[in-house]
């Protein structure tokens, strides 16, 4: 029952003007409904056979009940319309800075994960046959498996080939950052509106249930909201040095600002620890968990540096490279990912300035890298003349939780960092 | 559990004897039962030594009877002692068939009595012990309710599931492989621990994954060193899962190796029908079917009995070249 | 043993040092090896309440398997049916004479063993009925129970496995230097079994705590003992090592005596002893057994000797009103049977449940059984008791 007014809650069929068994096209008036708004005609969202009819004449139903059951499958002898058309391409989640795609597929077909790739292959006139695991990987990624190359026995799809095919399509798009290496960590991505349809109708988007990886991702997340008392803190940080000594050693800014935590949780222990089940745990060794964005719609994982309190600059470059480079080729092994006693992420390459990070189970602590912008500050000079000057500057954002410390530490932390951040010297 | 404790490099048969002795310290419960294991020291010298120390009342030399060695540990057990019973050679283990499957094996489920003992099984061959003395009957053990079964690879894993076996309060069947005895040489912790049950990551791998047990897994290791991956872009990144219980199996480890590799092998020394593998291909195709990239491939011996004769032991114990070549064809698959 | 030891055995098995006096005081008695008690005579060791004891477990044991079969025939009672009738005596007899902390294996026929150890009757009969409050909730039918809070373990099908499990605990107790003992019965037939020999040779050869009950009921299902051995087996207890003894099956005293003997050599460190009980299987092998294949001759010669009838004239002779007992215990078994019909299915959902025990689950081991022989009772005076 289709929602028709924004205080409309229920709606009662009047006449039904397909019959079991019937065949209707998409957009063909299928029913007459009324509500205490309107009486209206309900166009068909998909041509097929209508196979079962679940309200009857004169019944009154809430908003979103099914009504009726199509079967869109083709009729025998006559392939179906939706089959003929190419699969839509969905947006891809986490593109960074990329252009928009090619214009919308046409609304009346509504994306569907499951259009078989078996069609598509029939076209080139061989039987490509795919092992469930490149056909699940395909359909998280809404690849067109024909279009790869197998390199398995007789040009057989393997599991690499799609993945390849997958971060290959990712890398093509231009990043248009600064930075050398592909961004560790993308968020809020901007995805523009499909432009309506021709015929001005609005046809409501099919919805496709979370990949597993999401699933267990929005999983954690939400646990550790409702787990930990999570608040915010920020402090803004001038990072001149830093902007000179990573153009001196030709490395991103991130290990630097890394090192400078680091050194900042030596110094605040109680940051580097655990809380679970009212047990808190003080860690002296430093494990920093590096978030990193896998392709595409894998989401996120947090590998971990162990003992990255001996580590230099130079050496947590090379280190967070690795992992990531690891963790997108999906080589990681469990001690990879467990045991991080502190978080650092690192989304802010695409402008965006401030955040609030999600803490990371049991850990009690994460520090959030925003973009470096360069901003007019006030700086006062050693006469106490105070001046206008352009300083690359970066809010760093703290989420700590409330259970395990208070607000004047986390600021006091922050205040430690930004001063190790504003006196570096390589 | 066992980290920044002293270690010591024992062999496998060292490892076996060190937590028999280790646990025999521990708990006064604990009798050893077995043919030869007293003054002899053990058939392979397990017990060596064992006699001196804790006196013939804990190290028993029994009448050559291996329904007389099961049923009177079960009896012993439910009275409060924790026994610990060899059989000479595993193939042994089908004169007292009836008492560990049918009186141990189910006492608690028709009773509610657990019986709490431990059967050690000197297992495989290799070595041209014949067909009656290189079995490896897991399955047999397996395949009946109440019955625990665990297959250690290394000499840290050999002594920490043994002391782990001994504390189960179910009857366990611990198969040591007499090949790795005195081949496989390991760092152990020094003092008392327990190995879980559960499976171990012997190398981590994301092309395909190697999964089996006992001396299999050394096999395994050498033969998946240096494959070459399909594109031709250097080695080949092959896991290799050292499974270490078979009853109950680490479904987790398995289904977990499956996603993250996509092709399995699965290797075992037994005779192919209703092997362990078996029941792990089973569980694969069952639980996994959407993380494979290909069929699962087994590699086991033929249903034959295990021969005498060097050349043809060679050729029915699964080979490392024959286990390269499984591994070879899957990838390139 | 070594002084790190740091798990030791628990001591709640260990007898006070009233009971091991007792004990010792009762195994100086030299051992009766004699085939038969006379009826008359006063038998050394009972007291009258200990024949009536006698003779209430078995008419127990009688009238909860007739109102077995009764419910078996109604349909009650799921899978086979056994019962012991006309062997009564064996296992009421032998188990009158065990202590509390002894341990028992009991087979099909035995019954009478779990009552006297302290078994309710409804809870038996729940068991049959596969109640879930039966004493195996279901998971073991009729007779294959043992209750192991009264120190019995159930039996297996495969007999005479059991044999070796009380050898095994025989074994642990002197290991331990314990003043008990294990005791198990076993029929003709399964001595031709392996585990017959082997736990024999094992006891002999280990000089074990152990008592080997032999019921030797004629026939094992069909087959009669002269296509089952070619000579008898008391006669192989010799070749074992120990004493072997053939007694009257259907006398309780009897077989009481004959037990409390043995047990008093096995405490003395006498070793083992093979009692066979000569009876005769009353019934077929199951219910589903028609006994065709019995001489009918054979019947009513052993009808005669039926244990309650002979075991009732001599409680009769010295005053007990042997009808009343009768009538009570019938009352008895028909309220435990209204309570056991009572009893709830199994949840079909625990079906899968107890096959491995956690780790960290309690330790559960067999407990001590009712043992009301009143020579086990502590008298004032220390000493021996004279009836």
């Amino acid at each position: 029952m289709p929602q028709m007014g924004a205080s409309v809650a229920e709606g009662t069929i009047l006449e039904w003007r397909k019959q079991l068994g019937d065949w209707v096209e998409s957009d063909e008036t299928i029913a007459e409904v009324s509500t205490d708004k309107i009486d209206t005609e309900i166009p068909s969202p998909a041509a097929g056979r209508l196979v079962e009819i679940l309200v009857d004449v004169g019944v009154t139903v809430d908003i979103g009940v099914t009504l009726a059951r199509i079967a869109t499958d083709a009729r025998p002898g006559e392939p179906h319309d939706a089959e003929r058309d190419p699969a839509p391409p969905v947006e891809p989640v986490a593109q960074p800075a990329a252009p928009p795609r090619d214009p919308a597929p046409p609304v009346t077909q509504p994306a569907s994960p499951s259009d078989t790739p078996v069609d598509a292959g029939a076209r080139r006139g061989a039987i490509r046959r795919y092992s469930p695991v490149v056909q699940r990987i395909a359909a998280e990624h809404d690849v067109d498996l024909a279009a790869i190359e197998g390199t398995g026995r007789e040009g057989r799809v393997r599991k690499q080939d799609v993945i390849a095919f997958v971060e290959a399509r990712g890398l093509a798009d231009p990043v248009g950052s600064e930075a050398d290496e592909a961004p560790l960590h993308t968020e809020s991505p901007y995805r523009p509106e499909p432009p309506g349809s021709a015929d001005g109708q609005y046809k409501p988007p099919e919805g496709r249930p979370l990949s597993r990886m999401r699933q267990t991702i929005g999983a954690h997340m939400h646990r550790s909201l409702q787990t930990a008392a999570t608040c915010t803190t920020w402090i803004e940080v001038d990072v001149s040095p830093i902007e000179l000594a990573r153009r001196e050693k030709g490395m991103t800014a991130l290990p630097l600002i890394a090192r400078c935590v680091i050194s900042a949780l030596v110094e605040f222990p109680q940051l580097n620890a655990w809380l679970e089940d009212d047990v808190h745990t003080v860690h002296e060794q430093v494990n920093l968990g590096i978030a990193v964005a896998l392709s595409d719609d894998d989401g996120l994982i947090v590998p971990v540096v162990r003992g990255a309190q001996d580590l230099s600059a130079e050496g947590l470059s090379r280190c967070i490279r690795d992992l990531a480079s690891r963790a997108r080729a999906r080589a990681l092994s469990a001690d990879d990912i467990h045991g991080a006693t502190f978080t650092l992420t690192n989304p802010g390459q695409f402008g965006s300035i401030m955040a609030t990070p999600v803490i990371s189970q049991p850990q009690v602590a994460i520090l959030d890298v925003e973009a470096i912008t360069k901003r007019p500050v006030v700086v006062t000079d050693a006469f106490g003349q105070d001046a206008i000057a352009i300083r690359p500057m970066v809010i760093l954002g703290l989420s700590w939780d409330h259970r395990a410390l208070d607000g004047a530490l986390a600021a006091r932390f922050l205040a430690n960092i930004k001063r190790r951040v504003e006196s570096y010297e390589s | 559990m066992t980290a920044g404790r002293n270690t010591s490099t024992l062999t496998y048969l060292q490892a076996i004897s060190d937590g028999l002795r280790t646990e025999m310290r521990d708990d006064e419960r604990v009798l050893l039962m077995g043919e030869d294991i007293g003054v002899f020291g053990g058939a392979f010298k397990v017990t060596d030594g064992f006699i001196e120390e804790f006196g013939v009342d804990r190290v028993m030399d029994t009448p050559l009877a291996e329904s007389g060695i099961i049923g009177t540990a079960v009896g012993a057990a439910v009275v409060g002692m924790r026994p610990v019973c060899e059989m000479q050679f595993a193939d042994f283990v089908s004169c007292g068939f009836d008492q560990i499957i049918n009186v141990a094996g189910k006492m608690l489920y028709r009773q509610g009595l657990p019986v709490n003992i431990t059967v050690r099984l000197p297992s495989g061959g290799g070595f041209s012990g014949g067909p009656c003395h290189s079995q490896s009957p897991e399955a047999w053990f397996m395949h009946s309710p109440g019955i625990k079964v665990v297959a250690p690879s290394t000499a840290e894993d050999a002594k920490g599931m043994m002391i782990a076996s001994i504390r189960d309060p179910n009857p366990v069947v611990y198969m040591e492989h007499k090949h790795l005895y005195r081949r496989v040489k390991g760092e152990v912790p020094e003092g008392s621990y327990e190995t879980p049950f559960a499976a171990r990551v012997a190398r981590e791998g994301a092309e395909l994954v190697v999964m089996t047990y006992g001396a299999m897994v050394h096999t395994a290791l050498e033969a998946t060193e240096d494959l070459d991956t399909p594109s031709g872009h250097g080695r080949a990144s092959i896991m290799v899962l050292d499974l270490r219980t078979l009853k109950p199996l680490d479904e987790q480890a398995i289904l977990s190796a499956v996603r993250a590799c996509s092709k399995v092998v699965i290797v075992d020394e037994a005779n192919q029908t209703c092997a362990a593998g078996a029941q792990v291909a089973a569980l694969i195709a069952e639980h996994a079917f959407e993380d494979l990239d290909g069929p699962v491939v087994r590699v086991a011996s033929p249903d034959v009995p295990i021969p005498y004769s060097p050349p043809l032991e060679q050729a029915v114990l699964p080979s490392v070249d024959r286990v390269r070549e499984a591994c070879r064809q899957l990838l390139e698959y | 043993m070594s002084s790190s030891v740091r798990t030791r055995y628990p001591r709640k098995s260990r007898l006070s040092a009233a009971e091991r006096k007792a004990a010792m005081a009762t195994s100086s008695t030299a051992a009766r090896t004699g085939p038969n008690t006379p009826s008359d005579s006063l038998p050394e060791h009972l007291t009258l309440d200990d024949r009536v004891g006698l003779l209430r477990s078995m008419l127990l044991m009688r009238i909860i398997e007739e109102r077995l079969m009764k419910l078996y025939r109604q349909g009650k009672v799921p899978g086979s049916f056994y019962d012991g009738f006309g062997q009564e005596a064996v296992s009421v007899g032998a188990a009158w004479a065990m202590a509390a902390a002894d341990r028992l294996c009991a087979v099909h026929r035995d019954l009478g063993a779990h009552l006297v150890r302290g078994v309710a009757p409804w809870r038996i009969m729940g068991q049959y009925m596969g109640r879930e409050d039966g004493v195996t909730r279901g998971r073991e039918g009729n007779v294959h129970f043992g209750d192991h809070r009264t120190g019995c373990v159930g039996m297996v099908s495969m007999l005479p496995d059991m044999m070796l499990v009380a050898t095994g605990m025989a074994m642990a107790f002197k290991l331990r230097g314990e003043q008990r003992c294990a005791l198990t019965w076993f029929g003709d037939g399964s001595t031709s079994r392996g585990d017959f020999h082997e736990a024999m040779n094992w006891a002999g050869v280990q000089h074990l705590p152990v008592i080997f009950v032999l019921e030797n009921n004629q026939f094992a299902y069909s087959t009669p003992l002269r296509q089952q051995f070619a000579v008898n087996p008391v006669e192989r207890a010799k070749a074992y090592g120990f004493l072997g003894m053939s007694v009257d099956g259907n006398d309780a005293e009897a077989m009481f005596e004959a037990t409390r003997a043995a047990r008093a050599r096995a405490l003395d460190g006498g070793g083992p002893t093979l009692i066979e009980a000569v009876t005769m299987r009353m019934h077929g092998h199951a219910a589903h057994d028609d006994m065709k294949y019995v001489p009918k001759a054979l019947f009513e010669e052993w009808r005669k000797k039926d244990p309650i009838d002979r075991q009732s004239a001599r409680v009769a002779a010295q005053g007990v009103d042997v009808d009343a007992l009768k009538a009570e215990v019938r009352e008895q078994v028909e309220q435990a049977t209204q309570k056991a019909l009572a009893g709830a299915m199994p949840d079909p959902a625990t079906a899968t449940d107890r096959v491995f025990h956690p780790r960290d689950a309690d330790e559960i081991l067999l407990e001590d059984g009712a043992a009301p022989w009143s020579g086990f009772k502590v008298t004032s005076s220390g000493g021996r008791r004279s009836r």
